[in-house]
């Protein structure tokens, strides 16, 4: 404790920072576990991914306009994009099961086509959504965003809940047979087109989820998820199909992404995870999933 | 085509009728099973037999619909099962114990025989069942399924195969490499399901010693096509090795 007044203000900065950390991982995690989900067991990057995060921003959007509990716009955002999610998987994804390079291509189309219809029934403008939660906490004795503090909680709460799917249900179980030998799940009589369809369902609802808990912190608008779907598809390549990878990545895009923002700048800080995943990839082809 | 199996196989309820017609499959454009005509009787024990390369697996992996059927018909139990996803086949009572990745290497034993059935409300009787012909399985659930010795591998293939009560097994080279006394538990296995349930057995196999104990007909698959056929009996040892040998 020697010195610690003059340090104090730093160790309090360097607290903030981890905390800055903490929540931009936590953020980047729940954008990004739905599109891992549905690449380990369909083996194509979703690319309307971004597009069901927008969906679900905008589900905030109408619940506010109904003048509901901002907090309704949760379930009502999973339900609608695993709804959304589940006709698109039925009607484009699924015919295009042999032809994944189609598929990955057809998700892409899907996500200009869910854009503009939000932009024809909402029009281009930048919505605005209540706060789910206002105001500072007192953290280290400085003010800090309290619902920064509410969506790393939302993430573990997220992490956890997809944990206990995957680690203890049937569902779970057969979705981790696809995802390591989908010959052998199918020769055991598992019936890996519903197994596609539902976890595809989860994942779009997942984005949805995401993209209300996203509102406080960026604008609403009919594009706002395609950076989320870059970053998300950047953090994806790194971890493959590993949850606890995917952790990983989080947590050190997340740092890299608060630091390079802090210290050099915020442009740079907005690139810095599509170019560290790409260095990532470059070194080591198989990312953080090796560990 | 339909050779007279012995008389007590056929008596044993509950095995299901395999009649395949003129079946052909393959990959891409590599023609690999070329119109294979081959009829097991409810009950029955067929062993396949050949060489690597000739088209054994694809045959199992065409009846139970992972590969597709190009020209020809499958029937189980006299309907035609053609076309239909695998799924469907374990749904009539068809077990597959594969040779290639036949097992979820970094999931438990218990989640590798959990795998085979379609609800968790059959697993422990499933499961007091296949502990019954391999007892090591009892206090090694938790253990990861990649762990275990290449015998024991065999084992659980064999045991999930089992897990459903299936009424026609496909068994794709499950003596292959093994030790003597791992063969024998598991034609003792097998010998001991049939007599329980009337199982109907396809045993692909270059084994011909474990072969010849638990089938009692034999076909021999050269490039795609059968090449002969018959009960197995005195001189069915001369007749198979001189297909094996050429």
């Amino acid at each position: 404790m020697i010195g610690a007044k003059p340090f104090a203000p730093t160790r309090i900065g360097t607290m903030l920072l981890i905390l800055d950390i903490l929540t931009t991982a936590a953020i980047l995690f729940v954008v990004a576990i739905g599109l891992l989900a549905v690449f380990g067991v369909l083996k194509i990057i979703n690319f309307a991914h971004g597009a069901w995060l927008t969906v679900g921003a905008y589900c905030a959007v109408v619940t506010a306009k109904l003048g509901l509990n901002p907090w309704a716009a949760l379930p009502l955002a999973f339900a609608v994009g695993a709804a959304l999610g589940g006709l698109a998987e039925l009607f484009i994804i699924r015919p295009l099961y042999r032809r994944p390079l189609d598929a990955i291509l057809a998700t892409w189309g899907l996500g200009i086509v869910v854009g503009q219809l939000i932009t024809l029934a909402f029009g281009r403008d930048v919505q605005l959504t209540p706060n789910l939660v206002s105001g500072t906490v007192d953290v280290f004795g400085t003010g800090y965003s309290a619902y920064r503090l509410v969506a790393l909680l939302a993430a573990l709460v997220v992490g956890a809940a997809f944990a206990l799917v995957i680690e203890r249900t049937r569902l779970g179980l057969s979705a981790r047979a696809v995802i390591m030998n989908e010959t052998l799940a199918r020769s055991l009589g598992l019936d890996t087109a519903r197994v596609r369809l539902v976890v595809f369902m989860i994942g779009a609802g997942l984005a949805a989820l995401a993209g209300v808990l996203l509102t406080p912190l960026t604008s609403v608008d009919p594009t706002m998820g395609v950076g989320w779907l870059i970053g998300a598809f950047m953090l994806v390549m790194v971890a493959d199909t590993s949850f606890l990878a995917l952790a990983a990545a989080c947590l050190v895009f997340g740092a890299a992404q608060v630091l390079v923002s802090t210290f050099v700048s915020p442009v740079l800080g907005g690139i810095a995870v599509a170019v560290l995943a790409a260095l990532v990839l470059r070194i080591s082809p198989k990312g953080f999933s090796r560990a | 085509m339909i050779n007279a199996g012995p008389a007590d196989a056929v008596s044993a309820a509950g095995g299901a009728s395999l009649v395949l017609g003129g079946v052909s499959s393959g990959y891409g454009a590599v023609s690999i099973v070329k119109g294979v005509s081959l009829a097991i009787r409810p009950g029955e024990s067929v062993a396949l037999l050949g060489k690597n390369g000739m088209g054994k697996t694809t045959l199992l992996k065409t009846i139970l619909g992972l590969v597709a059927l190009r020209a020809g018909s499958v029937a189980i139990d006299g309907r035609s099962v053609a076309g239909l996803p695998p799924a469907k086949l374990v749904a009539l009572g068809v077990g597959y114990a594969p040779q290639e990745q036949p097992l979820f290497q970094d999931l438990s034993i218990r989640d590798n025989l959990r795998l085979a059935l379609a609800s968790d409300r059959l697993l422990p009787g499933a499961l007091e069942r296949v502990f019954g012909y391999f007892p090591f399985l009892r206090d090694r659930l938790s253990q990861r399924a990649g762990t275990l010795s290449g015998g024991e591998q065999k084992m659980l293939i064999l045991a999930r195969a089992l897990m459903l009560r299936p009424r026609l097994l496909l068994i794709d080279e499950i003596s292959e490499g093994l030790q003597p006394s791992v063969v024998d538990r598991i034609a003792a296995a097998l010998q001991a399901e049939r007599a329980a349930n009337g199982t109907s057995l396809l045993i692909v196999e270059q084994n011909l010693d474990f072969a010849l104990r638990v089938a009692n007909r034999w076909a021999a698959l050269k490039l795609g096509e059968i090449d002969d056929e018959g009960s197995v009996d005195g001189d069915a040892r001369a007749r198979i090795l001189c297909h094996l040998s050429v």
